[in-house]
């Protein structure tokens, strides 16, 4: 980014109002990486610019490179996730992907599959029923991308085979005698589960049908996974996300 | 730059209001030091007397004087009517164009989660108790036409569905004066949407 100006397909991870009528707009790219920009006038009903740099945008921007932050001059949608607005129930899970992926991404370093994965997983929220497994896929794909995947082929601290419980902390299976407190136990028809939502396409993890106890400890997994290895902090949207799925 | 202290805390005050930097904040301290005492004085006192004397309507959320709204003491609007809106400033707007003449609820926000702004941050209990206590008819949801407003919207929706009345959401459309050139696709659509006939 080092030409006065310069464009970026990016997708609108999040805005918030900056001075009387801008809007400070996060962006994702696929070669530029995350960074901040300034869409100025973009709160008027008049901006051209408006409908463009809302979340959940995805554009062709053109930037000037501003004295804090670039400035976008010009932008042309080429994808709108309106079901996102239409859909109160799929909005948590749309917010809550690309919070995921705002915080694990650190800065302007090129991320073209983080960017492919999220593109992805907002449009298939908008075409499958099942956003849950759709969300799950999501987060482990992502951990898989940040260069995390969990381990369950054997006791990640002794070796031993046939291990039953899973450690968040250890990223793996412990067997009987290594398993500490906070272990999630977890049967084989949700370990088969979960490496098939880390291998196969995001686009087939509908296809995936769950029990309701299933459910429950992949949530369990998922959540502790990430949360002890992607160090994401308070992921704020995941309250809302509980609240809509409760 | 050595600012005499009382000029700096002045310009540090004045920082803290929104879209007031460092330079703008300088402009005003020096336009207030240029003014004569009482005018000042005055400035100040109207601020203060703002904070001490309005509220909110504890019904509606708008602002008020007393305990309750002028629009919520006036007899003369359709009670069967009410608008729900974002902000209390949105109020104003809506009342500036003379063609609404029902009531109104502030939710004091919009659903936005990486703002850690929930659902009960918002005042939807209350208006799910006015719409219960007060036979309101139809609710019309005026939030933001941006992502959260609409989700805002839908989740509302979704909350009065159950009490069987009507939920509208105000059109879309073109800015008066605009070029349809310039339009954004979104904008467009939703315009194509909710044409109507001309008679």
């Amino acid at each position: 980014m080092s030409q006065r100006m310069f464009k970026a397909d990016g997708l609108v991870l999040r805005t918030r109002p900056l001075g009387e009528a801008d809007r400070l707009v996060t962006l994702l790219t696929g070669e530029e990486g995350k960074f901040e920009a300034v869409a100025k006038g973009a709160r008027k009903m008049k901006s051209k610019l408006a409908a463009g740099v809302d979340i959940f945008s995805y554009g062709h921007y053109t930037f000037h490179r501003g004295k804090t932050w670039p400035v976008i001059t010009s932008q042309d949608s080429i994808e709108q996730f309106t079901w996102f607005r239409d859909n109160p129930q799929l909005y948590p899970y749309g917010i809550y992907m690309g919070e995921l992926v705002d915080r694990l991404v650190s800065g302007e370093e090129p991320c073209t599959s983080t960017f492919n994965l999220l593109l992805e997983g907002w449009r298939l929220l908008g075409s499958c029923d099942d956003s849950y497994i759709i969300c799950r896929s999501f987060e482990l794909k992502l951990a898989h991308l940040a260069g995390y995947s969990p381990h369950f082929h054997s006791c990640s601290a002794c070796g031993t085979a046939g291990a039953s419980k899973f450690s968040p902390r250890q990223g793996g299976m412990l067997c009987t005698h290594c398993a500490s407190a906070d272990v999630i136990s977890i049967d084989k028809g949700t370990i088969a589960i979960v490496e098939r939502l880390i291998s196969a396409p995001l686009s087939q993890a509908h296809l995936i049908r769950l029990s309701a106890g299933q459910k429950k400890t992949l949530s369990r997994l998922t959540s502790a996974f990430l949360a002890y290895h992607l160090d994401l902090g308070d992921i704020k949207s995941r309250t809302l996300l509980k609240e809509y799925n409760t | 730059m050595a600012y005499p202290a009382p000029l700096k805390k002045l310009v540090d005050v004045l920082c803290r209001f929104p879209g007031v930097g460092p330079k703008s904040a300088q402009r005003l301290a020096f336009f207030l030091l240029r003014c004569p005492r009482e005018e000042v004085v005055s400035i100040a006192r109207a601020m203060v007397e703002a904070k001490d004397q309005l509220t909110f309507c504890p019904d509606c959320g708008s602002l008020a004087e007393k305990e309750a709204c002028i629009y919520c003491n006036d007899s003369e609007r359709d009670r069967l009517m009410v608008c729900v809106v974002q902000e209390p400033r949105d109020v104003l707007v809506l009342e500036k164009t003379g063609q609404y003449r029902g009531l109104y609820h502030v939710l004091h926000g919009a659903l936005s989660p990486l703002d850690g702004v929930g659902p009960d941050e918002l005042k939807l209990d209350r208006l799910v108790d006015r719409v219960k206590e007060s036979g309101i008819q139809e609710i019309i949801i005026a939030t933001n036409p941006n992502v959260e407003g609409d989700a805002t919207a839908g989740y509302i929706a979704g909350l009065l569905r159950p009490l069987s009345i009507r939920v509208t959401r105000i059109a879309f459309g073109l800015p008066v004066g605009g070029d349809i050139e310039y339009a954004d696709e979104l904008t467009l659509s939703r315009a194509l949407d909710g044409r109507r006939e001309i008679t």
